[in-house]
């Protein structure tokens, strides 16, 4: 069983590294992400939100429904841990 | 004024999620009226969704205004709009079932497993209806955590099960993750649409490769595809009885639409199909899946157990529909969605309703169960019937198109597959409706007329939807060619 | 050859670690270390989105002087790529939240079963 999964683990290992060889160097301002959405957030996030924190800009407005989404996983797995763990009150 | 039903499918059950925990602390009865009501509301908006996509075309919303791919957008088009209806509809009709049944397996836990019921709807509506992939690897992880803590809360064996499900679907969710990470190294964009543009030129590079086998492998693990099914058997047979109706019927299909939609909108269909051949191991897997998962249903004594195993057998017919990729083959496999829904809802709601009732699900216990759960047991055997494929149940159109669609791609072993199975399933179900309807002789004549067996059928709240899920089965069949011909037709992926 | 692999390595350490991590939930039959496991597989695909976000001479994507001060043009290349930080904010709540549901898990497992070893907790199941 053990040989079995370092086989699987090694496998996914090769095909991941197998994948890098056509990414962009490390730190290219020339690459593809950086190019393509992310100058927009970069120059226009002040003047459109206000926000000098562009991160923040990002993930409160832009993307804030990703944000509403992660707030509903931290309410799933709070009341998920109440529901698994709750012992029924014994009455005397 | 743009129609703002697309966001309230999602956001209504968010909200009485909230709801049902706040009102549910006053009185505890307070929950099962919400759930209702915010389930009912939830369908209304996905059935308005359908009817705009029908009569104006695809809906695009962005939320917050913000234009993609800068911001996140809801794309609507027939297939989102299809799966979502049957999404909202079978949560609806579980959750009417529910009352009963959770009072007897969870007595003291009533308000938290309603509000974790509608978190898990939410998630499966908000994967749905995205059009971009990040938001739905955020409500696939609600949709997933939800599902953990449902299952764990089941009979003895139930949170080993879980856990098992928990280690398997964070590798899927990983996976796909991965997946979304390798795209936008290479890209740039995490927006459906905008990807599906930008992808063409980057075919030969071997990123976007090495993205889709991770995208596939990763939704393979959350749809229980054969080899990566392991985790489903124990997981939805240990489940409660209500958690196994809700999660056995959408949980695959949610699945199987994302798979559509990453190998057909996201990747143009000529990259599965002569690229790389990616639909020739899919075809082989989900042959595979077909086979395996009736032979080993046909080893089961637990009557649940043996559905978890026809459940791994459907996802192979809707995976083969999609891995023949033409048009009825597709057909098929969008059909199956739809009918596999209802055939698995309907299995599922019968199983609770005889665990309910007499606390045992094994084949053997379905004994003079005919005359005690009369109507029960007809949805059983129109059930059954749609597995097995016969006219004029929805399941045998759905097989006509895949066999249709195997037979246009010349692939003759998968006609035989098919075949084969539809047999499988015949000796399977013959075993249990013989046990429910056939008397054993001996005991008949030293007993005699006796033998008042009292008709004890399920409650109203539990009956009703079992009624409504096998009517639909029925009207299906009869009305599935005006369903391709208004729906379907358009929901095929651009190339068809 | 060597610039290849100053350029990719980044990438080759946080899938190793990946690796590290995936065998871990696969291999090992602790239900405890199944859990690290999950921790550090996770952990390391947010690494390596971060890793994807930096730029030569590119600083924190915060706008120095934004309020008041007069409108200087803003570079998009004096900034790094703010987008993979937001998404991994979000894949770590992800992550914390289902190590904690898991964690519960395992509590009810241990309530249960009184182990914490896969192959006992089979054993017991028979």
């Amino acid at each position: 069983m053990r040989v079995l999964a370092l086989i699987t683990v090694i496998i996914t290992g090769i095909i991941l590294i197998y994948g890098t060889v056509d990414m962009p160097d490390w730190g290219d301002p020339n690459s593809p992400a950086s190019k393509h959405v992310s100058p927009e957030y970069i120059e226009k996030a002040l003047e459109a939100t206000a926000t000098p924190n562009i991160v923040t800009a990002v993930l409160a407005d832009y993307r804030g429904y990703d944000t509403l989404g992660e707030t509903t996983v931290i309410f799933t797995a709070g009341i998920s841990c109440i529901l698994i763990l709750r012992r029924r009150k014994k009455r005397r | 004024m743009i129609p703002q039903s697309p966001v309230l499918v999602v956001v209504i059950p968010l909200i009485f999620a909230f709801l049902t925990l706040l009102f549910g602390w006053f009185r505890r009865s307070f929950c099962y009226p919400i759930t209702l009501v915010a389930l009912s509301l939830s369908f209304f908006a996905s059935l308005h969704t359908l009817h705009i996509v029908i009569t104006t075309g695809t809906i695009h919303y962005y939320l917050g205004s913000w234009k993609p791919p800068w911001g996140i957008e809801y794309v609507v088009d027939y297939l989102n709009a299809f799966v979502l209806v049957i999404v909202s509809f079978v949560s609806l009709m579980v959750a009417i079932y529910s009352k009963r049944s959770v009072e007897q397996e969870l007595p003291e836990k009533i308000v938290y497993f309603y509000c974790i019921f509608l978190l898990q709807v939410t998630g499966f509506l908000g994967i749905v209806i995205t059009g971009d992939l990040f938001n739905l690897y955020v409500f696939l992880e609600i949709a997933s955590l939800a599902g953990y803590a449902l299952i764990a809360v089941g009979e003895d064996g139930a949170p080993f099960a879980s856990f098992n499900y928990v280690i398997f679907g964070t590798i899927g969710a990983c996976f796909y993750l991965l997946g979304v990470g390798y795209l936008y190294i290479v890209t740039g964009s995490l927006n459906i649409a905008d990807l599906s543009q930008i992808l063409p030129n980057l075919y030969h590079s071997k990123v976007v490769l090495v993205a889709f086998a991770f995208f596939l492998v990763g939704v393979s693990i959350k749809m229980a595809l054969f080899p990566l099914h392991v985790w489903l058997p124990d997981a939805y047979t240990y489940a409660p009885s209500t958690v196994s109706a809700l999660l056995a019927p959408l949980m695959t299909k949610v699945g199987a639409y994302v798979m559509i939609r990453v190998m057909f909108t996201v990747f143009k269909p000529y990259f599965s199909i002569e690229l790389i051949p990616a639909t020739t191991i899919l075809g082989w897997m989900a042959a595979a899946a077909i086979l395996f998962g009736a032979i080993l249903a046909l080893a089961q004594i637990d009557l649940k157990r043996m559905l978890t195993y026809i459940l791994v057998s459907e996802v192979g017919y809707i995976t083969l529909g999609v891995a023949l990729a033409n048009r009825n083959g597709l057909t098929g496999a969008i059909l199956h969605i739809l009918n596999d829904a209802f055939m698995m809802l309907a299995l599922f709601l019968v199983v609770g309703a005889i665990m309910y009732r007499s606390g045992k699900r094994e084949i053997s216990q379905l004994r003079y169960l005919h005359r005690k759960m009369p109507f029960t047991m007809a949805v059983f055997v129109i059930a059954a019937l749609s597995v097995i494929g016969i006219p004029p149940t929805c399941g045998f159109f759905s097989k006509w198109y895949l066999i249709l669609g195997a037979i246009d791609a010349n692939k003759w072993i998968f006609v035989a597959v098919l075949l084969v199975s539809s047999l499988l399933n015949v000796i399977l179900f013959f075993r249990c409706i013989e046990n429910a309807y056939l008397e054993p002789v001996a005991e008949h004549s030293s007993v005699g007329s006796e033998l008042a067996i009292t008709r004890e059928e399920s409650p109203l709240s539990m009956l009703i939807p079992t009624l409504i899920a096998g009517a639909g089965i029925m009207s299906f069949g009869v009305l599935s060619g005006k369903i391709i011909s208004t729906i379907i037709q358009f929901a095929l992926p651009a190339g068809f | 050859m060597f610039n290849f692999i100053v350029s990719n390595y980044n990438y080759w350490i946080y899938i190793v670690l990946m690796m590290i991590g995936f065998y871990a939930m696969i291999g090992k039959r602790n239900l405890v270390k199944k859990i690290i496991g999950m921790n550090l597989f996770q952990t390391a695909i947010i690494l390596f989105f971060i890793s994807t976000a930096a730029k030569k001479g590119g600083t924190l994507p915060i706008i120095e002087h934004g309020h008041g001060h007069g409108a200087h043009a803003i570079q998009a290349a004096a900034y790094i790529n703010p987008l993979p930080h937001v998404l991994m904010l979000t894949a770590i709540v992800v992550m914390v939240s289902t190590l904690g549901v898991a964690l519960a898990i395992v509590i009810a497992i241990y309530k249960r079963h009184h182990t914490l070893e896969e192959n006992e907790i089979l054993w017991q199941q028979k």
